[in-house]
């Protein structure tokens, strides 16, 4: 008899899930014994922050830019209906700050940097890179992971904030021409509204978020077997999952950051 | 210097090593032959700490791999030179780089020596002039003779080469083996071997070891290996094509 296929299929993708959670979390524990003191290449630390934040900005701020502008067109019809001008700019802000902004820029940095770096390391998995490494008395935890993870909460949270400047820049313009909020009004509503504890939840989240692409993708990328295959199945596999953990965590996060 | 007793390895419920026993002498050419899928590849990364066995025994330099802590094993490793099967060379690094590495991370030398010493073994495996290719802009053959001079150059005490002639013309193959028999030489060191070209790695070993489904059966002087009686040696042989009956050196 056996169970039906649909119910076999869930178990085993809840074991997997599970499983695949227990190898990411040991890699956190790794990765925590090596913060505590810092132990890390401080090369490779320069080269991760290099590629992951400065060369990933001009895309969070395409991403940042239209956020900002559909923003304010999706809001036109309730603005303009409730005669809620004043209020544009603390909508707009609350909206990017709190939500929007860090998940879609951690979407983005998952998709351009996570994927890569599970690429990245499940190529040196597959090729023996990592077992070099290793014979060369170095620590692959140390110098490939713990760089990685320190760049990737570095880069997300400075993208982050710059990304949400640029959309609230991109919305305060967007207003102006679209519904004749002038610059004052929207800025001095987002001020009056908005509390530094909103800019903090955006900085903590994107932090999350970082840590979370970090950990799978580097967990998928040292987990990669079966050549060059295998590397594709790492890349999907961190990407889904990544983003699956950070919508997870957003929706904890926001209840417990108010 | 090397020891192997009852080691047993498993990938997926698939035996790799079965309960296998090797002695490797200090100072010794070892060579390591066997159909593909024996068991060489694991049986070195065994030897280097790499990959720990389910259970058996693996003396190495006097440290017992099996106990060792990651303190122990990054001390080791730091002896042992290593040329993987499919070169591991460092992608984002030029060859000279790669080749300077392992002194860089190892060895107190001033950055001078360093690279001095790193050309030097890169002229010795024929690569002069392509110091600064990096890897993705080389052919099979010649990563694979950046990765035998990468594993090579800091002398170590232990080098084991996982094939360093797959992929190569004759004639290469056979001063890259000729490399490899100077190397040990001159330092007196301990070297693995295991190599596709039979005929060759017998010419420079001082001892040969047949590998079959994860166990060593055979382990002998070369003209011995070539005239064993041993089922399974006769046909290896015969499968490699290799000339029946004499050695060449008969
Ligand atoms: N990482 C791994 N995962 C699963 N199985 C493995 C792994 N590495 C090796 N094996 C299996 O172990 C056995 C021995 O493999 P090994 O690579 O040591 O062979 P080999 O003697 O080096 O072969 P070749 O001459 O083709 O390089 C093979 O049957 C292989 O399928
Ligand atoms: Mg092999």
């Amino acid at each position: 008899m056996g169970l039906s296929t649909p119910v076999r299929q869930v178990g085993r993708l809840l074991v997997g899930a599970s499983r695949e959670t227990g190898g990411a979390a040991r890699l956190l524990v790794q990765i925590g014994k090596r913060l505590v003191p810092p132990q890390m290449d401080r090369s490779e630390l320069r080269r991760c922050l290099l590629r992951m934040g400065y060369k990933s900005l001009s895309i969070i701020v395409a991403t940042a830019f239209v956020v900002g502008v559909i923003l304010v067109i999706q809001a036109f019809v309730f603005v303009d209906r409730y005669g809620l001008r004043s209020q544009l700019g603390w909508g707009a802000g609350f909206v990017t700050v709190r939500e929007l902004g860090p998940i879609l820029f951690a979407l983005m940095f998952s998709g351009r940097v996570g994927a890569y770096t599970a690429a990245e390391l499940g190529t040196m998995q597959v090729t023996d890179q990592v077992d070099g490494l290793r014979c060369l008395a170095i620590d692959p935890i140390s110098y490939l992971v713990v760089p990685r993870f320190v760049a990737m909460i570095v880069a997300l949270v400075c993208l982050t904030v710059i990304g949400n400047a640029v959309a609230l820049v991109s919305a305060s313009v967007m207003g102006q021409i679209l519904m004749e909020v002038d610059q004052h009004t929207f800025w001095s509503s987002l001020t009056a509204m908005l509390t530094p504890w909103d800019f903090f939840t955006s900085v903590f989240k994107s932090a999350f978020f970082g840590a979370i692409i970090a950990v799978t993708s580097c967990y998928y990328g040292l987990a990669t077997t079966g050549g060059a295959p295998g590397v594709g199945r790492a890349v999907n596999r961190s990407v889904v999952a990544s983003a699956a953990a950070i919508f997870v965590v957003d929706y904890f996060s926001t209840f417990v950051l108010g | 210097m090397i020891g192997l007793v009852n080691v047993t390895c498993t990938f997926d419920g698939e035996k790799a090593l079965d309960e296998l026993g090797m002695h490797v002498p200090k100072g010794a050419l070892f060579g390591l032959v066997g159909p593909g899928g024996c068991g060489k590849s694991t049986l070195c990364k065994v030897v280097c700490g790499l990959v720990r066995p389910d259970s058996g025994v693996v003396v190495v330099a006097g440290v017992d791999l099996t106990k060792a802590d990651r303190k122990a094993l990054q001390a080791l490793q730091s002896r042992c030179g290593v040329q993987f099967q499919n070169d591991a060379l460092f992608e984002h690094m030029t060859a000279l780089d790669n080749v300077s590495y392992p002194l860089r991370r190892l060895t107190d030398l001033p950055p001078v020596d360093i690279e001095d010493r790193a050309r030097t073994r890169l002229a010795m495996v024929g690569l002069a002039g392509f110091e600064d290719r990096p890897p993705n802009r080389l052919s099979g053959g010649q990563r694979r003779r950046v990765a035998l001079a990468r594993a090579c150059v800091t002398d170590p005490e232990i080098l084991i080469c996982g094939d360093p002639t797959a992929g190569l013309d004759p004639v290469t193959s056979r001063r890259i083996l000729d490399m490899i028999a100077g190397i040990r030489y001159e330092s007196k060191n301990t070297v693995i071997l295991t190599s596709s070209d039979v005929l060759g790695l017998m010419s420079v070993a001082d001892r040969v070891a047949l590998m079959w489904e994860g166990r060593v059966i055979h382990e002998g002087t070369p003209p011995t290996f070539w005239r064993a009686e041993l089922p399974e040696v006769r046909r290896f042989l015969d499968d490699a094509r290799l000339p029946f009956g004499g050695a060449p050196w008969d």
